[in-house]
């Protein structure tokens, strides 16, 4: 019995699914609020969704500080991750550059995390949310920034209730504050800091 | 020769660094003896990756860490039956570039693992590695006598040196 009993592979071509994965993260913060179909063409670990696992698969690295939500901390994606990418896991959500919520695991305060500062705004932490369901729908919120050409509507099912109230405060703190992936087991939507909630979920 | 003093010999975890310690040191063609049955691909969770890594040294064992130098080092992990999820996962590092070295080396870790086959394989790898270390250590320790130098010689030639150029 040894820690790597339930470990799987990871990309099935290192170089293309890295650049793969990236190109995806790209395409989701310069379009904030699109839902994107994510490169999956990996081994995924049991636990969490797949579509967060291979993102941060191809983020991670070995100078990066992740910590994870209390039902993905002792999983197998946690171990899977840390095998692959040498990335070490925090306790301390305030020294992450890399944040993983689990779906149902309560989400910390975006104010808590890493905000970078004025001269760095780049060192702040980067927030990998899992929710039910991600649909570009008009019941949903209205999106507006850069990236956007007018508006952009999204529906998301399965974030905290006061995540755009969360948002609003930290889109007030720019250029610094956080920037958050939402993912489902399939898809992910990217929400820089520079977008802006206009009308909130209901 | 190579010791590790984490773990209480006798537990599994020192059997296990005690062998991956000999692999990692084992030539080829001693690998490639013993595992003849074992040569088709296995289920990679690592491929075969060459990299450097920092050596560190301490002066006397005792003193501040320093970098010694940087090693070329290949490293995989595998599952040798790729439809048991449960079945051991072989490891290993290797010094140099060779990846087929790294793949019968963690090949070998992952066979050890598995109690049927522990008796069988450290007969037929473990046991000829183990003697052809101690037959390289031997012929070093031989060719490194040949240049022993005694210095009590040289410091009584030296004494006499002296005094020769006091007279």
């Amino acid at each position: 019995m040894n820690a790597l009993q339930n470990m799987v592979a990871g990309f099935e071509h290192e170089a293309y699914g890295s650049q793969a994965v990236f190109r995806i993260a790209l395409q989701a913060l310069s379009h904030p609020g699109r839902p994107l179909d994510m490169s999956l063409n990996m081994a995924v670990p049991r636990g969490g969704h797949a579509a967060a696992a291979a993102l941060l698969l191809g983020l991670l690295d070995a100078d990066t500080a992740l910590y994870l939500s209390p039902s993905l901390a002792g999983s197998d994606a946690a171990a899977w991750l840390r095998f692959h990418t040498g990335c070490s896991a925090v306790a301390d959500r305030a020294q992450a550059q890399f944040i993983w919520i689990g779906q149902g695991d309560a989400m910390p305060l975006l104010q808590d995390l890493r905000q970078g500062n004025d001269a760095y705004p780049d060192q702040s932490a980067t927030c990998v949310i899992e929710v039910h369901n991600l649909h570009a729908d008009e019941a949903g919120w209205r999106l507006q920034g850069p990236g956007i050409l007018g508006e952009r509507t999204l529906r998301v099912q399965g974030l905290a209730a006061d995540f755009a109230d969360q948002w609003s405060r930290n889109h007030a703190g720019f250029p610094c504050g956080v920037d958050v992936f939402l993912a489902t087991a399939t898809q992910i939507v990217g929400l820089p800091r520079t977008t802006q909630i206009i009308s909130k979920e209901g | 020769m190579f010791q590790t003093h984490d773990h209480d010999p006798g537990t599994p975890t020192a059997d296990r660094q005690a062998w991956m310690a000999l692999l990692a040191r084992a030539p080829v063609r001693l690998l490639d003896a013993a595992l003849a049955d074992h040569q088709d691909t296995p289920q990679w969770l690592r491929q075969p990756e060459t990299g450097l890594m920092m050596v560190q040294g301490r002066a006397g064992g005792t003193g501040e860490r320093f970098n010694l130098g940087e090693i070329t080092v290949t490293r995989c992990a595998l599952r040798l039956n790729p439809l048991h999820l449960n079945a051991p996962v072989g490891v290993a590092y290797v010094l140099g570039r060779n990846h087929r070295q790294a793949q019968l080396a963690a090949v070998a870790d992952a066979l050890l693992q598995d109690p049927a086959q522990r008796e069988t394989l450290a007969l037929s790898l473990l046991a000829p590695v183990r003697q052809h270390l101690q037959q390289q250590q031997a012929e070093r320790h031989r060719r490194a006598q040949t240049t022993k130098v005694d210095f009590m010689t040289v410091a009584r030639e030296a004494a006499g040196a002296q005094d020769e150029d006091t007279e």
